[in-house]
């Protein structure tokens, strides 16, 4: 078991948040969750990259106590719907900051700008690139320090059609590479094209867990988008 | 200490980047503008704490006098010049008497600062006692020296580094905490192994950095400098280290940068105000002691213009370090709870 979460708890005002929630992820899964605005799933997502603190239980990654939260970053990655890069400097800049921050060679920078075809806009301010581009920026810094399990939270939310695509061929190549992988969408094209196994979330709790097609066969997507 | 030294690195980029540093070097430009056009403040009309030596023969009928009019004066008779000297640099009292040597029957008034709206109001008292008692001139106090024998530009300076360590502290530090948590570049930085302690120490030696070098303009640009230059830089690097480590608090209950700003003025001016005006202003000085800026504008006062030193300013170095220690330590607690984040 690579991911398990026991009873995972957070709760805000007006029942708001996620309740007691427990399952296990094996390696190189690749796990849509899904659920209306508000059910919980960025919550959860940002629970396990150590963004919002819970109020109860556990989660381990590689027998790694999640609040061992500096050796737990180096397994898992994050990357939030809006990139959080220092906007004011160079796409190169901002690799090289998280390079030498997660003690990660220099050399591995050059890596990402080319597997990410970053390398034309590395010396560009982050603030001039579109919002595709800074994805990419976002998914490479997070890979720089190699985790073994990903989180996206809509990876694809705001992206034209050429973007979603190229996102697409980026998730696949690292869940190709072993990358175990957890995102969110509320898209059925990407949950059926990507998922090999799916999450819903309603209200803060998992009313679903199981394969795609299980899922498309079922009430609870037909509900969730009617 | 690597890390740390590369965030340190970061955020003085990001001064540079976000204008903040433009800030801090127009500051003291501005001060040496606006110095020109300072020149106004409020007398208070509050009794005046008079230091007399129980070793000097004063006139009988002023020493009389002056201590019958308690509505005025308040008289602390003391042992010795020595004494007396001590709590006036203190401030414990406003001026010390003595009868002056060189002619009889008329009295020696030694102040702090003789430029300054508070000697006024201790002569414009003793005029009117005097008024009251004879009628007529000439003047019981016939001399007046004081202890800062100094440049407006050396007077005002405490003023200006006070005010720009609370600028960095109070408005520069919670603004850019407060970005960064806005934009989430906190917890993108909290993706790689480094610690929360790591972050703060950065950020605290940003704003300490930033408040330095500002401070050392101001010098730079007026050609003051202290008699007792380590004592000094005790206080300006504790100083600093409070007031950033209070500013970086202060960025942990704000959401964003504009409550930040809004909680950094509503902090910055209460602190700045009898601080800076204590000495124009009886009432403020019975105020100012109790605010965290009054412990490091004292002693800087005392250092640059009554050529003072550290050893009768523990009390104050002590108490800026411990405030910085338990800002600090607040801060990351609410790091660690990810507060408003």
């Amino acid at each position: 078991m690579q991911l398990q979460v026991n009873n995972l708890t957070k709760i805000y005002g007006q029942n708001r948040g996620l309740t007691p929630t427990s399952f296990a992820v094996e390696k190189g899964e690749l796990i849509a969750i899904v659920g209306h605005n508000g059910a919980g799933k960025s919550t959860l997502l940002k629970m396990l990259a150590n963004w919002i603190v819970p109020d109860s239980g556990d989660v381990s990654i590689d027998g790694i106590d999640l609040k061992n939260r500096a050796a737990a970053v180096r397994k898992i990655g994050f990357i939030p719907e809006d990139p959080n890069l220092f906007d004011f400097f160079s796409v190169e800049y901002n690799l090289k900051l998280f390079a030498k921050l997660a003690q990660t060679p220099l050399l591995r920078v050059e890596d990402i700008l080319t597997e990410l075809n970053l390398l034309s806009f590395r010396k560009a301010k982050v603030q001039t690139l579109s919002k595709g581009l800074k994805q990419r920026v976002s998914i490479g810094r997070t890979l720089l320090a190699s985790p073994s399990v990903l989180l996206l939270d809509e990876p694809t939310s705001g992206l034209d059609f050429e973007t979603t695509r190229e996102i697409y061929r980026l998730l696949n190549t690292m869940h190709a590479a072993g990358k175990t992988i957890l995102f969110t969408s509320h898209r059925p094209e990407e949950i059926k094209n990507l998922a090999t196994r799916i999450m819903v979330l309603h209200k803060g709790q998992v009313i679903f867990d199981g394969l795609p097609e299980e899922y498309f066969q079922s009430d609870i997507h037909a509900e969730l988008y009617a | 200490m690597k890390n740390t030294l590369v965030l340190t690195l970061n955020d003085l980029a990001i001064a540079v980047k976000n204008k903040t540093l433009v800030l801090v070097l127009f500051i003291p430009i501005f001060v040496f503008i606006a110095l020109n056009l300072v020149d106004k403040a409020d007398v208070e009309a509050n009794i005046i704490k008079i230091g007399m030596l129980q070793d000097q023969t004063y006139p009988a009928e002023m020493a009389q006098s002056i201590e019958a009019a308690d509505q005025v004066f308040a008289v602390t008779w003391l042992a010795n010049q020595e004494q007396a000297l001590r709590l006036l640099k203190d401030h414990k009292i406003d001026g010390i008497v003595t009868s002056n040597e060189d002619q009889p029957n008329s009295l020696a008034l030694l102040v702090l600062k003789k430029e300054s709206l508070h000697t006024i109001a201790i002569v414009q008292s003793f005029s009117a006692l005097q008024k009251a008692v004879e009628g007529h001139p000439p003047s019981w106090v016939s001399q007046i020296s004081s202890l800062q024998h100094s440049s407006m530009q050396r007077e005002t300076l405490p003023t200006w580094i006070l005010m720009v360590i609370l600028l960095v502290g109070f408005i520069i530090l919670p603004a850019q905490i407060a970005e960064e948590k806005e934009k989430k570049l906190l917890l993108g930085l909290l993706q790689t192994p480094i610690h929360e302690a790591q972050w703060l120490a950065a950020k605290l030696i940003t704003g300490m950095a930033l408040a330095v070098t500002a401070t050392l303009l101001l010098h730079l640009l007026s050609n003051v400098w202290p008699q007792h230059i380590f004592s000094y830089l005790a206080f300006i690097l504790v100083g600093s280290f409070c007031f950033s480590a209070y500013g970086v608090f202060l960025g942990f209950l704000c959401r964003n940068q504009a409550s930040a700003r809004t909680l950094g003025v509503i902090v910055y001016l209460p602190h700045l105000l009898p601080s800076a005006m204590a000495d124009v202003s009886q009432k403020l000085t019975a105020v100012a002691p109790l605010l965290p800026s009054f412990q490091l504008f004292e002693p800087l006062q005392s250092i640059l213009l009554e050529d003072g030193s550290m050893a009768s300013r523990s009390f104050a170095l002590i108490y800026l370090l411990l405030l910085g220690v338990v800002m600090f330590y607040l801060a990351y607690r609410l790091m660690k709870r990810r507060w408003l984040m």
